[in-house]
């Protein structure tokens, strides 16, 4: 499963081509929809979200099996654009343009998602959940009141509806 | 007595970070961060308080110096000159100091062509000093952003003034997977390398079949490092993004502790010892905690040896429903199973320990967070693991840092650590 996006090689070429036509020319700098996610960053985000259920779905350029999340996001994404999702690259903000391709590749490049934009990640991770290990694919939903469930590892898409079903 | 199977998983973070070792001149990992509540400054002499903003700000951008490198690791020769590699811009470099770290040369380059040296906690340049003063450094080079990689592999046999052209280790010649590279030198003169490698995996899927995880392989030398026999593989289905630990078995042979893939998803850890001639024995499961993910963890294990022959130290992180946090235990290979297994700590901010024995005192250290700042913490046994001392902050930091890893020589045993507070930190642990 892992490795679905290892047989790719096509798409993640046209991915890569897709990409270059985002590219802002101007400041050299991919034109791509990518926040830096600093410490206040989850606590505004969560008030955006109040009184409103949203998953939070963390991923990292570097994690093969997000990969696989990330895909079933970018099609759940695509069947109901309104679906409250916050999707976080841990990976250092100055890793953007790695991130943006994958999104591409995703179908999330034109989703508004954030990377961590401080080096001290510990305290980023704390601030999204101080009983988070780090491991990854790491998602959490919350309901309505904030109640929040976590989970770590791939989720299939029937362990994601019976953890939001909204 | 082993089953293996199943999926292994994905880092934690792309941070700066290092890699562990110990003893006679071993390698492996470990990294991260920290924060400021100077609990005791016992370890942190003003002298050594430059870091790399305040370099830069003397020296521009562009300086290359062990304060600023990513993921430096440290070894020393038998002169008890310390060596550290780091990598700074896409090269390897190596810096020597004689004065126990603190002061360093001017940096050497390794590689003169740029390459994607891997440069965090569970991915770092190691180094290594021969008796007769070659110098021998292995790494991993990012290859792609498909996790794919390749293990190199350098010497100086002029004392560290020039770098051979880096080779390629891995022998199967494919763009996939080979990383999280271990160094270590027998005490006879063995040079061991051992990574993380999927050309199993990738066999596999070609075949359409499933292959839960990547392998591990590893390859010898013995001559120093001017030619490697064919790879051999350890084991299948191994985890696929956690630093292998390495201590010595006997004289000529090694014994390694990696994460491993139990039944479907648990990953936990299995020890075999390895031999130069290719064999592998004592394969089995080092560790029972039940830790079910299909994800990756970014968090290896260290291990060190007790001094009864076969017994191993090992201290690892595990969030399974039997064990969770960080871990110690005495590894026997002749019952295959594990003692003393005690909690150093399960708050969540803990890991990335690691272990050297000096003078018949065992110590442990690893990284914590208190939800401000990371501590570095310090526990020692005096009675081979049975029995430990209460933990002791070494220092801490509230800006990012490395794994923590600890160093021996001859006449001690010292804290390696790098933070954006404090640059490099070197420092001896065994005389306060």
């Amino acid at each position: 499963m892992i490795n679905k996006s290892l047989g790719t090689i096509a798409g993640f070429t046209a991915a890569v081509l897709l990409c270059a036509a985002h590219v802002a020319l101007a400041d050299n700098r991919p034109a791509d929809n990518i926040q830096g996610f600093g410490p206040q960053t989850f606590s505004e985000l969560k008030a955006q979200f109040a009184g409103k259920p949203f998953v939070v779905s963390l991923w990292s350029v570097d994690c093969a099996p997000c990969r696989v999340e990330l895909d079933m996001l970018g099609q759940m994404k695509k069947a109901d654009p309104a679906f409250p999702l916050v999707v976080i690259s841990t990976d250092p903000i100055e890793k953007r343009e790695d991130a943006a391709d994958i999104l591409d590749e995703y179908q999330l490049a034109d989703e508004v998602t954030w990377m961590f934009a401080d080096s001290f990640v510990e305290r980023l991770r704390f601030s999204i959940d101080p009983g988070w290990y780090g491991e990854l694919p790491r998602s959490y939903f919350y309901d309505a009141e904030h109640n929040m469930m976590s989970h770590s590892g791939i989720l299939t898409e029937e362990k994601f509806r019976e953890l939001f079903p909204y | 007595m082993f089953h293996l199977i199943s999926d292994c998983l994905r880092p934690l973070h792309g941070r700066p970070l290092p890699d562990g070792l110990n003893t006679i001149r071993q390698f492996l990992l470990a990294a991260p961060l920290a924060l400021a509540s100077v609990l005791s400054s016992l370890f942190i002499p003003a002298a050594q308080a430059q870091n790399c903003e305040t370099l830069r700000s003397a020296h521009g951008e562009d300086v290359i110096s062990v304060h600023c490198g990513g993921a430096p690791s440290a070894s020393f020769d038998h002169k008890n000159h310390l060596w550290v590699a780091f990598v700074s811009n896409k090269h390897v470099y190596v810096s020597r100091s004689e004065d126990k770290g603190t002061t360093f040369s001017t940096p050497v380059q390794v590689n003169a062509v740029p390459e994607d040296a891997e440069f965090n906690g569970e991915n770092r340049p190691k180094i290594i000093v021969a008796d007769n003063g070659t110098v021998l450094l292995s790494w991993t080079t990012k290859t792609s952003n498909r996790f794919t990689g390749e293990i190199r592999f350098s010497r100086s046999t002029d004392g560290g003034r020039s770098f051979e052209q880096p080779r390629t280790v891995n022998d199967d010649g494919l763009a996939i997977g080979h990383r999280f590279d271990s160094l270590f030198l027998t005490k006879s003169g063995k040079l061991y390398v051992t990574w993380i490698d999927k050309r199993d995996l990738e066999a596999s899927l070609a075949r359409s079949e499933n292959y839960p995880g990547a392998a591990i392989y590893y390859t010898v030398s013995d001559d120093l490092g001017a030619s490697f026999m064919p790879n051999v593989r350890v084991s299948h289905n191994s985890c696929e993004c956690c630093r292998i630990a390495v201590a010595p078995h006997g004289d000529d042979n090694i014994a390694i502790l990696w994460r491993q893939i139990f039944g479907e998803q648990i990953r936990d850890h299995a020890i075999a010892v390895l031999s130069p001639e290719g064999t592998v024995s004592d394969l089995s499961r080092a560790t029972i905690d039940n830790w079910q993910i299909d994800a990756c963890p970014h968090h290896g294990p260290t291990m060190v040896p007790a001094s009864s022959d076969g017994q191993y130290h090992m201290s690892w992180f595990s969030a399974g429903t039997i064990h969770s946090g960080i871990h110690y235990a005495r590894y026997d290979l002749a019952t295959a199973s594990p003692a003393d297994i005690i909690k150093i700590d399960g708050t969540p901010g803990a890991g990335h320990p690691s272990l050297a024995t000096f003078n018949d005192t065992l110590y442990l250290v690893w990284k914590g967070f208190d939800g401000m700042s990371t501590p570095l913490q310090l526990m020692t046994s005096n009675d081979e693991g049975r029995s430990w001392s209460a933990p002791q902050t070494l220092i801490s930091t509230d800006q990012a840092s490395d794994h923590p890893l600890l160093i021996t020589s001859a006449e001690g045993v010292f804290l390696s650590w790098s933070s954006e507070q404090h640059g490099y930190v070197f420092k001896e642990l065994n005389n306060d």
